[in-house]
C-alpha cells in the first residue's frame, strides 16, 4: 500500500452504511478515482467533514493495488462551490459536467482535464444568470476537447475538406462532426447544423462566450451535445444528468 | 440454492450487513428457539403487508394516515419537508416542532436519475394549493443536492400564499470553531444574527 495525495474535486457522492460515504473524485494526478470516506456522515469529525459535491480539496488516500475503491484518509476542503445550488441552471450544468467526467475520463487522464473542470465549475459559479446555460454547454465542449474527441467543425470529419463558414451542414455524431455536402450524401443519419450554430460551437471551442439568443437555441445545443456524447459511449447507458438538464 | 444460502443472500442485501455478518445471523437464527425465528418471520411479513406511505404526507404508517397527520394536536398549517421518512424521528427527538411533515422520497440528484417526477413534489404543491397551510419549512439535507431541491420547492410554491422557510445552518452545538470546515463557517457567518 502507498499513500497518494492530490488535488481533487468531488463529482459524485452517496451514503454508505451508517456513517460512511463513497465518493467519485476527479483528481489532478490520477484521473477519476473512487474512495470511501469512513465517518464522513457524522456531524463532527471523520475524514471529510464538509465533503460535498463539486468541492475542491486536497485528498489523501491509501492505494491498494488491484482495488477499485480506496480508503480516504483526509480531504482538506479548499473551495466549496455551494453557489452552484443557488439556481437550478448552474446545478444542472455542473451535474452534466460531472457526469461527462465520470463517464469519459480515462485513468491516465492529463492534468489539463482536471484544470479545465476546475475552471469550468468556477466559471459556472460566477456566470450571470442569463449566460449560465451557454457557459455550461461551452464548458462541456471544452472538456470534450481536453478529453480528445472534439468534433470537426471547420473541416469535413470524413474527407478533411475545408468547410465554408457560411454553409448550413450536416453534423454526424458517429462520423465525428460536420460533413461536407458530398460526404453527407454518403453518410445518412446526420442532423442539420446551421452555420450560425456552428459558429457558436467554434467560438466556444476557442474560449469565447457568445450569448445564445433564446431558450430554443439553448435547447438545440443541449440536444446536440447529449446526442454527441451518447454516440461516443461504449456502454450505451443513458446520460441521466444530461437528460435531466434537457428536461428542465 | 439451499435455504441457508437463500437467507444469507437476502440478509446480505441489507445495509450494513456483509456476507460474513449475514452468515453469522443465519446461524444465530438456526440456533435460537424455533418460536423466536417464527416471530421474526411473522413480524417481517406483517411489516411488508401493512406498512405503506401515509396518504397525506408519505410518512410510513399502517393506516390511511400516519400518527402525526391524524393527531389533532399537530398544527396542520405548518409542513416540514424532509427527504426521507427516517428524517422524521430526528426532528421529533428535538421535541420543538408541533406541525406536520411531508416526505419527498429523496432529493434532486441528476447523476442518479432522480428528478422532480421521482419525488412527491406534486403532492406537496397540491397540499398547499388545497389551502390551510401558512408555512412550509424545507428541511432537506444541507448538502448541495439538498439545497438545489429546496430551491426547486421554493420555485414550485412561489405562486401560493405560503411562507417558505429553510432550516438554519451553522456550527454544531458542542463543536469547536477550529475544526469546522470552511463551508459550515461560511454558512454560519451568512446566517449570523443580532444578539439580545
Amino acid at each position: 500500500m502507498s499513500l497518494l495525495a492530490t488535488d481533487a474535486i468531488v463529482l459524485h457522492a452517496f451514503d454508505y452504511r451508517e456513517t460512511s460515504r463513497i465518493l467519485r473524485l476527479a483528481t489532478r494526478e490520477a484521473g477519476v478515482q473512487s474512495v470511501i470516506a469512513r465517518g464522513a456522515r457524522r456531524a463532527k469529525g471523520g475524514p471529510g467533514a464538509g465533503l460535498d459535491l463539486f468541492t475542491s480539496g486536497r485528498a489523501q488516500w491509501m492505494v491498494r493495488p488491484g482495488r477499485d475503491l480506496h480508503t480516504l484518509i483526509t480531504f482538506d476542503a479548499t473551495h466549496a462551490r455551494s453557489a452552484l445550488a443557488a439556481d437550478l441552471g448552474r446545478f444542472h450544468g455542473a451535474a452534466a459536467l460531472a457526469e461527462l467526467l465520470l463517464r469519459f475520463t480515462p485513468e491516465d487522464a492529463a492534468d489539463t482535464v482536471f484544470a479545465a473542470l476546475e475552471r469550468s465549475l468556477d466559471a459556472l459559479v460566477i456566470a450571470d444568470r442569463a449566460s449560465v446555460e451557454a457557459e455550461a454547454i461551452a464548458a462541456c465542449w471544452a472538456l470534450i476537447g481536453e478529453l480528445g474527441f472534439a468534433p470537426a467543425l471547420e473541416h469535413c470529419a470524413a474527407c478533411q475538406a475545408e468547410l465554408s463558414p457560411d454553409d448550413d451542414l450536416i453534423f454526424h455524431h458517429r462520423a465525428g462532426g460536420a460533413l461536407c455536402a458530398r460526404c453527407a450524401r454518403a453518410t445518412p443519419g446526420g442532423r442539420i447544423l446551421p452555420a450560425a450554430a456552428r459558429a457558436v460551437l467554434i467560438a466556444w471551442r476557442d474560449g469565447e462566450r457568445p450569448v445564445l439568443p433564446d431558450a430554443t437555441h439553448a435547447k438545440a445545443h443541449r440536444r446536440l451535445l447529449r446526442e454527441f456524447l451518447q454516440e461516443h459511449l461504449e456502454d450505451g447507458r443513458p446520460l441521466r444528468a444530461f437528460r435531466a438538464w434537457d428536461a428542465r | 440454492m439451499g435455504a441457508i444460502d437463500e437467507l444469507v443472500t437476502e440478509l446480505a442485501r441489507l445495509p450494513t450487513i456483509g456476507r460474513k455478518s449475514a452468515m453469522r445471523l443465519t446461524y444465530h437464527l438456526l440456533k435460537q428457539p424455533t418460536e423466536q425465528s417464527r416471530r421474526l418471520a411473522a413480524a417481517l411479513t406483517t411489516l411488508v403487508e401493512t406498512v405503506r406511505p401515509c396518504a397525506r404526507c408519505f410518512n410510513l404508517t399502517e393506516s390511511e394516515l400516519c400518527a402525526i397527520c391524524s393527531d389533532p394536536r399537530r398544527d396542520a398549517a405548518i409542513i416540514c419537508v424532509v427527504e426521507e421518512a427516517s428524517d422524521i424521528p430526528a426532528i421529533e427527538r428535538a421535541a420543538e416542532f408541533r406541525g406536520t411533515y411531508h416526505v419527498l422520497g429523496g432529493r434532486l440528484a441528476p447523476i442518479d436519475g432522480v428528478g422532480p417526477e421521482e419525488l412527491t413534489v406534486g403532492a406537496l404543491v397540491a397540499r398547499v394549493a388545497a389551502g390551510g397551510v401558512g408555512e412550509v419549512i424545507v428541511a432537506t439535507n444541507p448538502k448541495l443536492e439538498g439545497e438545489a431541491t429546496a430551491l426547486y420547492l421554493q420555485e414550485q410554491l412561489a405562486g401560493h400564499p405560503v411562507r417558505v422557510t429553510r432550516l438554519a445552518r451553522g456550527l454544531p452545538m458542542g463543536g469547536d470553531l477550529e475544526y469546522a470546515d470552511g463551508g459550515t463557517i461560511a454558512q454560519a457567518l451568512s446566517a449570523r444574527r443580532v444578539m439580545g
